[in-house]
């Protein structure tokens, strides 16, 4: 029975991957941003050497840029789960013999690996600019592993949203709103050192900043010292799938 | 057995509107069963509470005995359900929808490929399997869904309105289809629809529903009834004598005199394709001659608005949205 409810884990997964090989359109557009933060911006900021002790900024940043371009589509993905509602998908799985909670988290899922997706395009991208990024293959399976677990975290934070929102112009405007400030509000462009005082609080309770700090030790200075991120990533991605549960009986009704 | 019972079902949205208001109904295992009525008479929020997804404010439903709030995963174990809405990921073919389905139903993988490729077969899908769905037809696309429900071998069927919005050719396949799955598995069908000719052709009882509450249930026949059934007018050629035609039909069971005028008589007919030819041979052998025929098959909507004093079809926009959906979906929207 375990295995049975795994295996519907995984067929949704497998479902949003297909999906992909269909039409990579969104993977590819939501790519163009990130790889100006790195080839432009990060190219400039380097020359300026805007900040000390980061090392080589285009380096320092790639960790960072992963994360806007990934944690967007995470955010964007609970709008998927309001036209599964509109259309009968979201019935048919109801009725299905799967328990209601792997519905949310099957989609988390499904929205984790979509939104990771970002994670070889940036990486391949910010080394062919001159990043130097640890090719040790455990650090990048480690760090891709947390990304997936990050954004399966802001995937539920979405269907939270969606579920509260209920119509897609709407839910579009507060994922605008609320995409930026997680990203300026965290360390994925500049050390938490160097912000005010107020945003270092903020940034210190913004999971995007453990998932940076344990990209970055994990890819920039291949160290295996994330098991604080990774402890706070899960309850962040646990609580926010919780939640995300809850919110489904609404989403029903 | 019953297959589904459902006793004093009350369904509150909002704590306003009413959309159950106390329906009692027994579905007989092995039969088919419509629930007509209007859009809006709670056709959906039935299905919805006897397929688990919504919890009644009052009353009971069972499918097996099993009651569907307190044994909600046995009932889901035990139907294939298709609602009103397209069911599909328009972005994967029709083969990997049925597949990412068989999965999620947890299908052992031995029988998964065969199974799949037995139903896609059935619904002649086998073709059209490799094409992303948002290229389907409206009646393709309720086939592929209908096939999904069948995978698990469910005892009971349940359709939302399984061919709303589709044109007359591409409704007899869907039928033809259930039918004729039935024939060979014996599964027992529950629908909605508001087409009451479906109701009238396809189903054994049916249960007329209106604003929340059951109107009239019985065989498409014994609901005929209460509109006196089907009626055949007889026209002669000149005036006859009143007293000479009731004996017309006195010898034919089923037929009975309604209306006598001076030159036609109106009579209740309860199976037009056999009796017609005996009262036709009746009158010749007592020497009359016929001018006209006039046949009025009684319809589920007469008997509805006799009921209700509404009809059963009276709008459209409903459909409409259907349609414009499976488009939207169609392109990709």
């Amino acid at each position: 029975m375990r295995s049975m409810k795994l295996a519907s884990l995984a067929s949704m997964a497998e479902m949003e991957l297909r999906r992909l090989r269909h039409d990579p359109f969104e993977i590819l557009t939501r790519a163009v941003q990130p790889i100006l933060w790195i080839a432009v911006f990060g190219s400039v900021m380097a020359r300026i050497r805007a900040f000390q002790n980061v090392g080589d900024y285009v380096t320092f940043i790639t960790p960072g840029v992963i994360l806007q371009s990934s944690t967007f589509i995470s955010l964007a993905y609970g709008i998927a789960l309001i036209f599964e509602r509109e259309s009968g998908i979201l019935k048919k799985l109801l009725t299905s013999p799967i328990p209601r909670s792997y519905i949310v988290v099957g989609r988390a899922l499904a929205g984790g690996i979509r939104a990771s997706t970002q994670y070889v395009i940036v990486l391949v991208s910010a080394v062919a600019v001159g990043a130097r990024i640890s090719g040790n293959p455990l650090n990048l399976i480690t760090g891709y592993l947390i990304l997936v677990l990050a954004c399966m975290g802001f995937t539920g934070l979405s269907i939270l949203i969606a579920s509260l929102l209920r119509t897609r112009e709407r839910f579009m405007g507060i994922i605008g709103a609320i995409t930026m400030p997680l990203f300026f509000a965290s360390n994925a462009l500049y050390p938490i050192e160097v912000m005010p005082d107020v945003i270092k609080y903020i940034s210190l309770a913004n999971p995007l900043t453990y998932t940076v700090s344990a990209l970055r030790k994990l890819l920039v200075s291949s160290s295996y010292d994330v098991l604080q991120e990774t402890l706070i990533l899960t309850c962040f991605t646990a609580l926010s799938l919780g939640v995300a549960i809850k919110s489904l009986r609404r989403i029903i009704e | 057995m019953s297959a589904i019972e459902v006793r004093g079902l009350v369904k509150v949205y909002d704590h306003k509107v009413r959309a159950l208001d106390g329906v009692s109904l027994d579905v007989e295992e092995g039969t088919v069963h419509a629930l007509l009525g209007p859009n809006g008479a709670g056709k959906t929020t039935l299905i919805r509470v006897i397929t688990t997804q919504l919890r009644p404010n009052e009353g009971s439903a069972k499918v097996f005995g099993y009651d569907v709030v307190k044994n909600s995963s046995k009932v889901r174990e035990l139907i294939g359900y298709v609602p009103q809405e397209v069911s599909l990921w328009s972005d994967l073919s029709g083969y990997e929808n049925i597949l990412i389905y068989s999965k999620i139903y947890g299908i052992p993988r031995e029988l998964r490929s065969r199974k799949i490729e037995e139903l896609l077969d059935f619904m002649e899908l086998s073709e059209a399997s490799r094409r992303l769905v948002r290229t389907y037809s409206g009646g393709m696309i309720r086939r592929l869904e209908i096939a999904i429900a069948l995978m698990r071998s469910p005892k009971l069927l349940i359709l939302d309105e399984p061919t709303i919005g589709l044109d007359p050719g591409a409704r007899s396949l869907v039928w033809d289809k259930i039918s004729e799955f039935r024939r060979e598995n014996g599964v027992t069908v529950f629908f909605a629809t508001h087409y009451m000719d479906e109701a009238d052709k396809y189903a054994d009882y049916v249960t007329l529903l209106n604003q929340g509450r059951v109107v009239a249930h019985g065989t498409p026949n014994d609901l005929k009834k209460h509109v006196k059934g089907n009626k055949v007018l007889v026209f002669f050629k000149g005036s006859v004598d009143n007293s000479r035609l009731s004996e017309i039909v006195s010898g034919i069971p089923g037929v009975s005199i309604s209306n006598l005028g001076n030159d036609h008589v109106e009579l209740v007919v309860d199976d037009i394709p056999t009796k017609l030819p005996k009262i036709l041979e009746e009158v010749f052998v007592k020497g009359y001659s016929v001018s006209e025929v006039e046949v009025r098959e009684a319809s589920l909507d007469e008997v509805f608005i006799k009921l209700t004093g509404r009809r059963i079809t009276e709008e459209s926009g409903r459909i409409k949205e259907v349609v414009s959906m499976r488009k939207m979906i169609r392109r990709g929207g």
